[in-house]
């Protein structure tokens, strides 16, 4: 059977039998994979913390053992990204981020660029925690790697810029859509400026999550933009989501009340 | 062999066998055939166990761990001292604690902990119950007792920030090398954690 090793990031583990775990990880050579990690619970000696959730781990593992998992050999830590155990925020939105990657894309495909995007995003939130700017960075980057990402700065219908001082927005359309394109029953507005500013952030390095800061309007209207595109890509919802959606408002109650 | 088709009360004996944790099919069978075996005394005494287990056990409506009589005697027990709250994740985890020998004050069981990949909120574990036992009582620490596991010790932070504003001292379980290992067989994370967290020798 032939030996792969890569980078990986945990994303995901089960408890299987008495000592075994399934794990899946994104890894950088070959994209989503998911593995059987014989008697991890039990012996650390082959894994040791490696295959905690989120770790950034150098992961070896030979073919496929039995239906679709890989049998992992073992596993050396590179980074446990532990600040997001101190913050059940950070916590709540790497949760997101890994379910979001694990149900967006597709096994054994590879993509550096997610992984390099996962990896930056866990390595802000241990050491910031979490934002909505985060969030959005990484839904929006990840839409486009995936090549989701709509038209943002033209009318995806009649190709005009799109000004004024309020668009529509319909993932299923195709992306933003100026007024007269628009069917008026279309309930997502948003100012042509937030369209603008995700356009604008998708020419960032995917793996830069500091020095962003959005206005209020920004993050809301781009929260509900991103939303709608991923309603459509999204098999069935996400279990993270209104933990991550509690802790983020508990935060903005915060921030309201200082 | 019995042939289950033939023998459907027997199949089902062994699909609920199955049930139970670290019991495959084959484990299954063979203690089905040994039920069979059993005369019917021990047979019906193992079903009434059961029965009985599931009827006079419930959650104590203090601390929530099982008993049959609310409050349990841990809550009751006059010699154990109300100052002290160890609050764990499961059931099993107080039974640890307890063999350990170590602790005499009071306990409280999460029943879970924080797991935003399982849908697992502050609502779903008993948090509310504790911090209402918290500001009625006379709970001087809380040591926080819960996995460490990324779901475990982010609860455990979680907690942590809501019981301080209370004005009650928050501890943790120790983290380290285990007892009687050799440092060269242990992983880079608890070493990290062990001299992170070192502790100076005094005389
Ligand atoms: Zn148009
Ligand atoms: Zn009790």
């Amino acid at each position: 059977m032939r030996q792969e090793e890569s980078e990986a990031i945990v994303l995901h583990h089960l408890d299987y039998n008495d000592a075994d775990r399934i794990v899946s990880f994104f890894s950088l050579e070959q994209g989503l994979l998911k593995g059987f990690a014989h008697n991890a619970r039990k012996s650390r000696k082959r894994f040791g913390s490696a295959l905690e959730l989120f770790a950034y781990v150098h992961l070896r593992w030979s073919g496929k053992a039995s239906g679709d998992l890989v049998s992992l050999q073992d596993a050396e830590l590179i980074d446990l990204h532990s600040g997001v155990r101190r913050d059940v925020g950070a916590l709540a939105l790497a949760s997101y981020g890994c379910e979001l990657v694990e149900a967006l894309t597709a096994e054994a495909q590879s993509c550096p660029e997610i992984f390099h995007l996962l990896r930056a995003f866990l390595g802000h939130l241990s050491k910031a925690g979490l934002s909505l700017e985060a969030r959005l960075l990484f839904e929006l980057r990840l839409f486009s790697q995936l090549g989701y990402a709509p038209h943002f700065l033209h009318c995806s219908a009649c190709n005009f810029p799109l000004d004024g001082d309020e668009v529509a927005f319909s993932a299923n359309g195709g992306g933003g859509l100026c007024l007269e394109c628009a069917p008026a029953a279309l309930p997502l507005r948003v100012s042509p400026m937030t369209l603008g500013t995700l356009g604008r952030c998708l020419q960032a390095p995917v793996t830069l999550f500091e020095g962003f800061r959005f206005s209020e309007r920004t993050l809301q209207e781009a929260g509900g933009v991103l939303q709608d595109i991923l309603r459509q890509h999204l098999v069935r919802p996400l279990k993270s989501q209104s933990f991550m959606e509690q802790m983020l408002a508990g935060k903005a109650r915060v921030k309201a009340i200082r | 062999m019995l042939d289950w088709k033939i023998h459907p009360s027997f199949s089902r004996l062994v699909f609920e066998l199955g049930k139970l944790p670290g019991i495959g099919k084959k484990t299954a069978t063979r203690l089905a055939l040994f039920i069979l075996r059993q005369s019917s005394g021990d047979a019906e005494s193992l079903a009434a166990a059961i029965r009985e287990v599931k009827e006079r056990t419930r959650f104590c409506s203090i601390c929530f761990h099982y008993t049959e009589q609310d409050p349990c005697q841990l809550c009751t027990d006059p010699a154990r001292d109300s100052e002290y709250l160890c609050v764990v994740q499961e059931p099993q985890d107080l039974l640890v604690v307890e063999r350990s020998r170590s602790f005499r004050g009071r306990y409280h069981i999460l029943h879970g902990a924080l797991s935003p990949l399982d849908g697992i909120g502050p609502e779903q574990l008993k948090i509310a119950e504790l911090m209402i036992r918290l500001e009625q009582g006379s709970v001087r620490e809380v040591l926080l007792a819960t996995n460490f596991s990324v779901e475990g010790e982010a609860t455990a932070h979680y907690l942590a920030g809501l019981i301080r504003p209370l004005g009650i001292r928050v501890s943790r379980l120790a983290h380290g090398i285990p007892l009687g290992s050799d440092l060269e067989y242990v992983d880079e994370a608890t070493v990290n954690r062990a001299v992170e967290g070192r502790q100076f020798l005094t005389e």
